[in-house]
């Protein structure tokens, strides 16, 4: 993961890269990505014995829960002997471990529902609401950022300062709700904050398992405008909260692309403005591309909270209750999601370093 | 840093603090407006008691979610408490939690961050390492996760956020250890034959500090934030101990039923003041990184 950090603090020195066809590069492209794969194994590992060891050690039994307050004691030992925590800690790493090679998460402890089908199912809703709000952000922070580098000092640039350092402040889990407030119980604009799409309408047979694409699919207009309404408020509060780092990160890699040799030069030599914006722009893309990635794996907690306030029923929320209630096979499966999740976009993200900018192949 | 060398006595810093703050007001006014908030929020913290105009933990039947009035500024909660003593109270814990929280986070961060940059090889690979893992994972499911497992003790709440918080003061004083350990005052050291802890102490650790102190103010934002998130999701501070998160929780309901004061005015606080740290932070990694200031000519 070093790698990309590199990306991001190393923004495009030497002179403005010209113009590369992409097909030519198949080849290395697909070594690189072998390479990156057989990484995650023994990061996934890791972190797989890191929750185990702090799951299994922590200070609640959930055994004595499970069991009840009226069972004896012979009967938690049942119960303990039936969920397998009667054998020494490695030994059940050991199986755990051999089950998820095998594709099986567990069932959870409370519901005895496989967590692995409960996360398939709850997967797409989240994945909705993070892409759209973190795309929705991106959209608005890129532009601002470079508008406030290219005038940085004026008007615009305090305004975007203090505007992303709001951003920054404000809990997303209080935005929310001050959202619902204002948009629902005031103005009634907004449809109630409970899930994914209106009670009355008709929830349109699963094929991605996002509503909005799969009422499309099934050309149902009044499912399809229920869940758009649904997605409003949600994915602006997470756009707001994810657009406040992307404005100051790309203002600061615009900034440094700005002081570069070859963008003065190629100001000293009168360049049209426009042009001198497409070099900045072409030679901030990489280092803006790492972050916004990095960002959308570090807002996967951010949009669980932002579930919650919704009732959007995602993953994220699975996983918060699962480590409220102490469901620790529940609790594995999350933390296995989010590690994979942020594994998948950080390959995804190298991947494109990778294909954009020559440089970084060398190594 | 030029003016360090010549320090001057301690009582003229004393008397010129009202030329400084208006010098400061001037020239760097977002700077000014952080301290003028956390400085405030930290004067509510120390006269709680004197200031908040009723008892934050007195529960009152007859005065249940009253809206804002000349008797309650902020109204009431579920419960009848006066939700402006509650946030004047509150103050104390989002101090009493951050403060600490940051201190453990640069007491195990800082040595970690010194010994790997110093030493380099093995150990300065498996921390680097261990940071990029804890990269991957969101840090406020982590604190949650861990809070959970470990128990909902104002204690345990410190120690987590600080342990989470660790890694970031690590990696930045290990980043300047690095290119403090050639340097030609370091080298004059180990050849006067200083021992490696006194040329680690006080060498190199006094230089090595200043991009985390710099972090300190963005960081006690930080920790502000998640202390009050996980009170939010109901793992941290519990009510009815005056919590902004906690408050805010208290308040989610009855959101969707309209009484806004409950959620609305704690959630403000804690922006404020989330707010005045970042100012601060922003403003003192502007000034020591004279590359990114800018309007100023």
């Amino acid at each position: 993961m070093s790698d990309d950090a590199a990306a991001s603090s190393a923004p495009a020195p030497g002179s403005a890269p010209p113009r590369r066809r992409i097909l030519p590069a198949l080849g290395p492209p697909v070594r690189f990505l072998l390479r990156r794969l057989a990484m995650v194994t023994p990061i996934l590992f890791g972190v797989l014995l890191f929750t185990f060891v702090l799951v299994r050690l922590g200070g609640q039994d959930p055994v004595v829960r499970l069991a009840g307050p009226t069972a004896s004691v012979q009967q938690i030992e049942e119960v303990r002997a039936e969920l397998g925590l009667d054998k020494p800690i490695l030994m059940q790493f050991v199986i755990y471990v051999t089950k998820v090679a095998q594709g099986d998460l567990g069932r959870s402890w409370l519901n005895n529902r496989p967590v692995l089908a409960d996360l398939r199912q709850r997967l797409p809703a989240t994945l909705e609401l993070l892409f759209l709000g973190v795309g929705l952000g991106a959209l608005i922070g890129v532009p601002v950022g470079l508008t406030a580098a290219f005038g940085s000092g004026r008007a615009f640039d305090q305004i975007s300062r203090i505007v992303s350092l709001f951003g920054f402040s404000i809990p997303t889990y209080w935005l929310g709700l001050i959202m619902i407030f204002v948009f629902f119980a005031l103005l009634g604009l907004a449809p109630a904050p409970m899930g994914r799409i209106s009670l009355m309408a008709v929830e349109p047979p699963t094929v991605t398992g996002s509503y909005v694409i799969d009422s499309a699919l099934a050309r149902d207009p009044e499912a399809l405008w229920s869940a758009l309404g649904q997605l409003v408020l949600p994915v602006l509060c997470l756009a707001i909260v994810a657009a406040a780092p992307i404005i100051k990160q790309t203002r600061a890699i615009a900034l440094d692309v700005l002081a570069t040799d070859y963008v003065r030069f190629a100001r000293a030599s009168g360049l049209p403005r426009r042009d001198l914006r497409r070099i900045v722009l072409r030679n901030s893309l990489v280092p803006v591309i790492t972050f916004i990635g990095a960002e959308l794996a570090g807002l996967v907690g951010t949009s669980s909270l932002i579930e919650l306030v919704f009732a959007w029923g995602g993953a994220g929320q699975y996983g918060l209750t699962a480590i409220l209630e102490g469901d620790f096979t529940a609790v594995q499966g999350y933390v296995l999601y989010v590690t994979t999740f942020s594994l998948a976009i950080f390959i995804v993200v190298d991947l494109l370093v990778f294909l954009l900018e020559p440089r970084s192949r060398a190594s | 840093m030029s003016d360090a060398a010549s320090s001057p006595p301690a009582g003229s810093w004393l008397r010129t603090l009202p030329l400084r703050l208006r010098v400061m007001a001037r020239h760097a006014p977002t700077a000014f407006a952080g301290a003028l908030i956390v400085g405030g929020f930290a004067l509510l913290a120390l006269l709680a008691p004197l200031i908040s105009p009723h008892d934050p933990m007195q529960a009152n039947p007859y005065d249940v979610l009253k809206p804002p009035s000349g008797q309650f500024w902020f109204g009431t909660d579920g419960a009848g408490m006066d939700v402006f003593s509650r946030i004047i109270h509150g103050s104390r814990l989002a101090f009493g939690i951050a403060v600490p929280a940051v201190a453990v986070a640069m007491l195990i961060g800082v040595p970690l961050g010194l010994f790997a940059g110093y030493r380099g090889g093995m150990p300065d690979e498996v921390l680097l390492r261990a940071m990029d893992a804890l990269r991957i994972f969101p840090s406020i499911i982590l604190a949650l996760a861990l809070v959970a497992a470990t128990g909902k003790s104002l204690g345990n709440i410190i120690i987590v956020i600080g342990l989470v918080d660790a890694p970031i003061f690590a990696r930045l004083v290990r980043a300047e250890v690095l290119s403090l350990r050639h340097s030609g005052f370091v080298e004059s050291a180990v050849a006067a034959g200083n021992t490696r802890w006194r040329i680690l102490f006080i060498h190199i650790l006094p230089n090595a500090m200043r991009g985390a102190l710099a972090q300190s103010a963005v960081r006690l934002a930080w920790s502000i934030r998640v202390s009050a998130t996980l009170a939010f999701v109901g793992v941290g501070v519990q009510p009815p101990t005056p919590e902004w998160g906690a408050m805010i929780r208290q308040g989610a309901e009855q959101m969707v039923t309209g009484e806004w004061w409950v959620a609305l005015f704690p959630g403000l606080a804690l922006v404020l003041l989330v707010l005045g740290f970042n100012l601060l932070g922003d403003a003192v990694q502007d000034w020591l990184d004279p590359r990114r200031r800018t309007g100023v000519r």
